[in-house]
């Protein structure tokens, strides 16, 4: 609140004072009175208002500059309203109340999508522990009906059921921190944990998996460093190259502060210049947009939010037409350790 | 044969459970009504048994819980959900193992005779006899009356694949199925190396052409 606005809006105030003293100075005129009076009526009047706009004015600006300072300073910003003082003048209380009121109508609407969002979550993961039965069915009649029909339905339920999975964990990736339980994992076994979840396509496609190093032991829950594996060993299948023998290998490497997981393939790289790009929401790339990948673009995107969300690093390094190599970073978390 | 009963509402899955487990050498017991789940399980008396955690009418934590104030058959809790708060919950309630929908089928049987196992009641032995050789499971080595032959943990794998499906054709995929399961992460080269060095073995036994190869097909043990 600047003092020239504030002015300003005295301006009908002033003028209608203005006025007054003009008008009582010329009825002055007519009639006898000395030259003192007709001085001293006018300043004395002029003298008071212009004391009683000050304090006013530094009354008003001291409020404001307060709620303004204290917005500066919250992160959420809608909070204000709860903290900010009880004013001593008449249109701040009437705007603090208007606030108050569009606010708390505002956090009832933001409630609303709350609940119709926690809704939906629910009930994504309920209908996924439902589809899960039809899904288990049909695995076991395929195992009592062993045929190169029912093997191809295998893979195709197999590839259903990934979808799932992600599904489930894209539902799940905002609330980590609910559903989030460290213990400490040896690599190995989350490792080879993944390599049998896909041991259907990798044998049926001959490629070969290559893991050493992996007796590192870490700190982390393993069902979303499974399903984060996981993606990334299936993007190496999918990627592959056709023409050569393709091949995985995992390994880890144990650092001061870290320990890291590698990933690495043969298959077709990334593009140059658009490694840095994978991890974004949708993003498909050249090699998503041929017509056989049917990239989703949502894989590498939530390996990265949950990576996050987790503390573990996740970067990615490729050569087109050599290979990409993906790495895991988790940290050494000395709490832990000393439990 | 030890006898395992099957307590799952889904009318089609319980039914393929029982014709997997009977194909794998298990007798099968099926619970079909589930007013009165608890008496009914304790009443048909079996050597292990499969329980699905949503059941009608019981919640399977407090079925399995009730069995266990009475009996300590093993159980293996079968679930759709798969976050370790269940998975706590149900070893708390008294449940041996656990295991998640849609489940992989080689590790359900693993787990079946593991427990059995512990229990003395599974199919396992120290030596399987086969025509013309032992298998030795203790020692992993193929024997017969005048010499002892030690096997790789691959070699051995392999032969007990072979030796368990005797006289029946079994594919490469099928092998190296069995050999990832048991997370032996064999190339196709690999698993022909080690066919070739098995039959080595063998025929240092006297035993020629043992295993057959069946074009296109796979192994057979004979």
């Amino acid at each position: 609140m600047n003092f020239k606005s504030f002015i300003k809006d005295k301006i009908l105030q002033i003028s209608f004072l203005l006025f007054g003293i003009a008008t009582i100075e010329i009825f002055l005129l007519a009639y006898p009175v000395g030259s003192f009076i007709k001085i001293y009526i006018p300043i004395i009047i002029l003298t008071l208002y212009s004391i009683s706009i000050l304090i006013e004015y530094l009354q008003k600006n001291m409020y404001y500059k307060n709620i303004y300072k204290m917005l500066e300073k919250l992160q959420e910003k809608y909070l204000v309203t709860e903290i900010i003082d009880k004013p001593n003048f008449s249109d701040a209380k009437v705007l603090k109340e208007i606030i108050q009121e569009t606010n708390k109508s505002m956090i009832e609407n933001v409630n609303k999508y709350k609940y119709m969002t926690e809704d939906y979550k629910e009930y994504i993961e309920m209908w996924i522990h439902e589809i899960k039965i039809p899904i288990s069915t049909s695995k076991m009649i395929i195992e009592n009906n062993k045929t190169e029909a029912t093997k191809s339905i295998d893979e195709e339920l197999e590839k259903i059921e990934n979808y799932i999975e992600q599904a489930l964990f894209y539902a799940r990736s905002n609330t980590v921190e609910k559903d989030y339980y460290i213990k400490k994992w040896n690599l190995k076994e989350i490792v080879n944990e993944v390599i049998r979840k896909n041991k259907t396509v990798l044998i049926g496609e001959k490629i070969s998996i290559n893991t050493h190093n992996l007796d590192i032991y870490v700190n982390t829950d393993s069902k979303w460093i499974i399903f984060i594996l996981n993606q990334i060993v299936q993007n190496s299948i999918k990627y592959r190259k056709l023409d050569k023998q393709s091949e995985i290998e995992i390994y880890a490497k144990k650092g001061k502060e870290n320990a890291s997981l590698y990933i690495r393939d043969n298959g077709i790289g990334i593009k140059k210049g658009e490694e840095t790009r994978v991890f974004e929401k949708g993003f498909t790339g050249t090699n998503g947009r041929k017509s056989n990948k049917k990239s989703t673009g949502i894989g590498l995107y939530l390996c990265k939010k949950l990576c996050d969300k987790l503390g573990i690093g996740i970067e990615l390094e490729s050569v087109q037409d050599e290979g990409t190599e993906v790495k895991l970073i988790f940290p050494n978390s000395s709490y832990i350790d000393m439990m | 044969m030890p006898k395992i009963l099957i307590v799952e509402d889904d009318e089609k899955l319980r039914n393929e459970l029982e014709i997997f487990l009977s194909h794998n050498g298990y007798l099968t017991e099926i619970l079909k009504k589930f007013d009165n789940t608890i008496q009914d399980i304790l009443n048909l008396d079996s050597d292990l048994i499969l329980l699905d955690i949503n059941l009608p009418g019981a919640d399977g934590e407090f079925v399995c819980k009730e069995i266990r104030k009475q009996s300590n058959v093993p159980i293996i809790m079968v679930t759709s959900r798969d976050n370790e708060i269940d998975e706590l919950l149900s070893l708390n309630y008294g449940a041996d193992q656990y295991i998640t929908k849609p489940f992989n089928i080689q590790i359900l049987l693993a787990k079946i005779s593991s427990l059995l196992r512990r229990t003395k009641m599974g199919i396992s032995q120290e030596k399987i006899v086969v025509q013309g050789f032992t298998l030795n499971i203790s020692k992993s080595t193929i024997e017969n009356e005048y010499k002892e032959i030690e096997l790789t943990k691959n070699e051995f794998k392999i032969l007990k694949y072979l030796v368990e499906h005797q006289n029946k054709i079994v594919s490469r995929e099928e092998i190296m199925d069995y050999l990832w399961e048991s997370e032996s992460f064999i190339d196709d080269n690999t698993l022909s190396v080690n066919i070739t060095r098995l039959r080595n073995k063998l025929e240092e036994l006297g035993l020629k052409e043992i295993i057959e190869t069946k074009r296109g097909q796979g192994y057979i043990l004979k």
